[in-house]
């Protein structure tokens, strides 16, 4: 193929460390991978400020309690019970602060200085807080919507593959059809009907992108099930699941681990697309909101949200983006050839 | 060729007939009450009916012979609802049910006077309990001081039963109402459907027939025409993105040439990096930036509207601008898959230039990917720019669009979504058509 990368004498190693040792040698995927880790880290790091001020207020059903009993123990959500959580805190005596020390203002006349290292909003709001809160939506957005897509594109892709015959035609009528809807109208209507909100956005999002992964792996399954392998795995009278399952899936499972990465952008542009419209995440501050809120302010020269929050976006999308490149090259050179996705 | 054709043709029947699947799903079996969604919680029943009666959605899903009316409801899984205000009965919360105490008459509340001359059917739920020798529970179904109807009640252990009966044609006070003595009645349940058309006077039907008009009902919203708001979004949408489209892919293709052409060395690879940071800035950002800069900051052309061709300038640069990342990479990959092919090598050997190669062997060669993704990209001409027209304000399809989606107008939004997919399918046959002109060999397959 085109840029056949020079591996080295493999000698018995598996797929994943040789591809592994590919990537270590790549700087810029290693830099992305970084780069990932730390917005990983600050999506739970978001997580956890999250439920320690709202544990205590949910309502979960009656198995779930003692597991909620015991997040409020290990957060301590007892000590900030009934604040309001930093991200959500108002102030309008600090409204528009620049990035960096501001000066404020007490009841009794005592200025104190605090610290926004993003400013603040509209709503005298801590930028950076929000930015965080931002970034868990993201992971959230891109985990669960992977969770949906991935394993109906395995299931339907495995089934179509594997069993051809009517299971075949009417897989591929059904993922042509999906691909035929408009995508981003598609997504807008499922969250329609299914509501405003995060579940809006798992089920637009998830329901629909699953479609190039599951035409990927019925043609890898269709390749692989005349492979010797499966046939002898045949002739020892092994039975459909487990050839499809032990067998063919691990030898495909990189494209999985690819179109993951990704699809994990193209997710977390979409939601910040639908919260901007307002149909995405309501009452939380979204990458997606907090940019409808600051695209006004910019005009008067208020900058700082928005640069700061496209830079979140960016920085991520950038490295996922990159990473996912680099793991296409070193697991599956022939893949290079991938239309986007949404 | 002419079989090809008509093959391909019938190929895209499924495909239409599952993209009207998709979305009568969508929109009628799992959207819920878009009565409801659009007229808001306060609507009174009656405000509701009429929309579902205008727009098909009191008739039965598939078929079936009763549809829903709002005329009752009830669920007393929870709430006694409308039986709260009928003085006597009693509400039981666990297990859910309406009990209606021996010696008295129980009038159903109904939220608005049922339509003349039409066939109801109340669904009953009930448990007449305790020892029956004495009195009798009957069901009446009135209409002035005319009685349409009765049912005995039976007594013993659960029973559902069906009352069918028809409103006279005049227009008079109907009601229905238990009378009871003896032993109490018990409710577990009580709802009232309306009669359809014939049995296979269903949504699906309507749907149907709707698509077959290419009448695709009216706006909640503005009260017109779905149809003619479609059509006159149309060209304002082409205006838009016909332009970015082209100029694109002519720019794209002649990138992903120059990089092909330059292969390693510094501008393909200057290229290749631009591309990956072009396409990870955010969609949304190319717009607001693009706005505030050209022509908010330098006044090179207005913000917003859409009145002249200068109008247009700045979302066609801003949807050039955030395409081409993507787009290069696509074809430069593209270009180079063919690089490497023992024609190319061929004609090298034969002593063809490296500009002659280039573009004559293997641009024609890249023509079958970047024709595939001509089509990809045409559901993009019809909606793709959902953002782009909202923050200019051109009144294009995926305005239309999007506010319809803002104020939850259902039927705007399913005839976009049904008009895009079958543009797409009819894309995709087009090229396939292309395909089989441009390469023989797709035609014997």
């Amino acid at each position: 193929m085109t840029q056949e990368s020079e591996k080295p004498d493999a000698g018995g190693r598996s797929l994943w460390s040789a591809a592994w040792h590919t990537l270590e040698r790549n700087w810029l995927a290693m830099a992305s991978l970084g780069i990932i880790l730390v917005f990983a880290v600050t999506a739970v790091y978001g997580e956890i400020v999250y439920w320690r001020y709202n544990v205590i207020n949910a309502n979960p059903p009656a198995i779930l309690v003692p597991m909620q009993k015991v997040f409020i123990k290990v957060l301590m959500a007892g000590r900030v019970k009934g604040q309001i959580p930093p991200y959500q805190r108002q102030d309008l005596d600090l409204q528009y602060r620049q990035p960096g020390w501001s000066s404020v203002k007490a009841f009794d006349g005592t200025i104190k200085t605090r610290f926004f290292p993003m400013g603040t909003d509209g709503l005298g709001r801590d930028v950076f807080q929000r930015i965080i809160q931002g970034v868990r939506i993201a992971f959230q957005v891109g985990i669960i919507t992977s969770l949906i897509a991935i394993p109906i594109a395995i299931l339907l892709g495995c089934l179509a593959g594997y069993f051809g015959g009517w299971i075949d035609d009417l897989i591929v009528w059904l993922y042509s059809t999906v691909a035929s809807m408009p995508a981003l109208l598609f997504i807008l209507s499922i969250s329609l009907v299914v509501g405003k909100g995060l579940a809006g956005v798992y089920l637009g999002i998830g329901l629909t992108t699953w479609v190039y992964l599951c035409r990927l792996i019925r043609g890898e399954v269709l390749k692989h099930k005349e492979l010797a392998y499966i046939k002898a795995a045949r002739v020892m009278g092994l039975g459909d699941g487990r050839i499809i399952f032990r067998h063919i899936l691990p030898n495909i499972f990189h494209l999985i681990i690819i179109n993951f990465s990704l699809r994990f952008p193209a997710a977390i542009e979409t939601e910040v697309i639908m919260s901007f419209l307002g149909i995405g995440v309501q009452n939380e501050p979204s990458w997606g909101i907090m940019i409808s809120n600051a695209r006004f302010r910019l005009w008067y020269g208020v900058w700082w949200e928005l640069v700061f929050t496209t830079l979140a976006i960016f920085l991520i999308v950038l490295a996922f983006n990159l990473l996912g490149d680099a793991l296409r090259d070193a697991l599956d050179p022939r893949l290079r050839k991938q239309p986007e996705e949404v | 060729m002419s079989g090809y054709i008509i093959r391909r043709i019938l190929y895209m029947i499924p495909t239409v007939l599952g993209v009207i699947l998709i979305t009568f799903v969508l929109f009628n079996v799992a959207g819920g009450d878009p009565a409801m969604l659009k007229l808001g919680k306060q609507a009174t029943a009656q405000c509701l009916e009429e929309y579902d009666v205008q727009r098909g959605y009191d008739k039965p899903l598939i078929c079936g012979l009763w549809g829903k009316t709002r005329a009752y409801w009830s669920d007393f899984r929870f709430s006694a609802a409308p039986w709260g205000m009928v003085r006597g009965t009693v509400y039981t919360n666990n297990p859910h049910r309406v009990i209606l105490p021996a010696g008295g008459e129980y009038s159903v509340p109904l939220s608005f006077s049922l339509k003349p001359d039409t066939c109801y059917r109340w669904r009953l739920d009930y448990r007449r309990g305790g020892p029956c020798d004495a009195g009798s529970a009957r069901f009446v179904v009135t209409s002035g001081t005319n009685i349409v109807k009765t049912v005995l009640l039976d007594a013993g252990s659960w029973k559902k039963q069906y009352v069918e009966f028809k409103t006279p044609g005049e227009p008079g006070k109907l009601g229905s109402s238990f009378a009871v003595s003896g032993a109490a009645v018990e409710l577990r349940s009580l709802a009232l459907d309306k009669r359809a058309g014939s049995f296979f006077d269903s949504q699906l039907l309507f749907f149907l027939g709707q698509i077959a008009r290419l009448d695709f009902g009216v706006s909640a919203e503005t009260n017109q025409k779905v149809s003619t708001m479609i059509l006159g979004g149309i060209v304002p949408s082409l205006i838009l993105t016909v332009p970015i489209f082209f100029i694109g892919l002519f720019v794209q293709v002649l990138l992903a040439l120059a990089c092909a052409y330059y292969r390693d060395r510094f501008i393909d690879r200057f290229f290749v990096v631009i591309s990956v940071v072009l396409m990870s800035v955010p969609y949304l950002v190319w717009i607001i930036g693009g706005q505030y800069f050209f022509a908010y900051r330098l006044h090179l052309f207005p913000v917003w509207g859409f009145e002249s061709l200068k109008y247009v300038v700045l979302p066609v640069l801003v949807g050039f601008f955030s395409g081409i990342g993507g787009g290069l990479r696509f074809y430069r990959t593209v270009i180079l898959d063919e690089v490497y092919k023992d024609y190319v090598r061929t004609a090298f050997a034969k002593g063809v230039s490296r500009r002659g190669v280039m573009l004559k062997h293997v641009l024609k060669n890249a023509m079958i990917p970047i024709l595939t993704s001509v089509v990809m990209a045409i559901p993009f001409l019809y909606t793709g720019s959902l953002l782009l027209e909202t923050f200019f304000g051109i009144p294009g399809l995926g305005n239309l669009s999007v506010n319809a989606i803002l104020s939850s107008d259902f039927d705007v939004v399913r005839a976009a979504v049904l008009v895009g997919a079958v543009i797409y399918v009819a894309a995709n046959l087009v090229t396939d058509l292309c395909y089989a002109f441009v390469d023989p060999r797709v035609r014997l397959r």
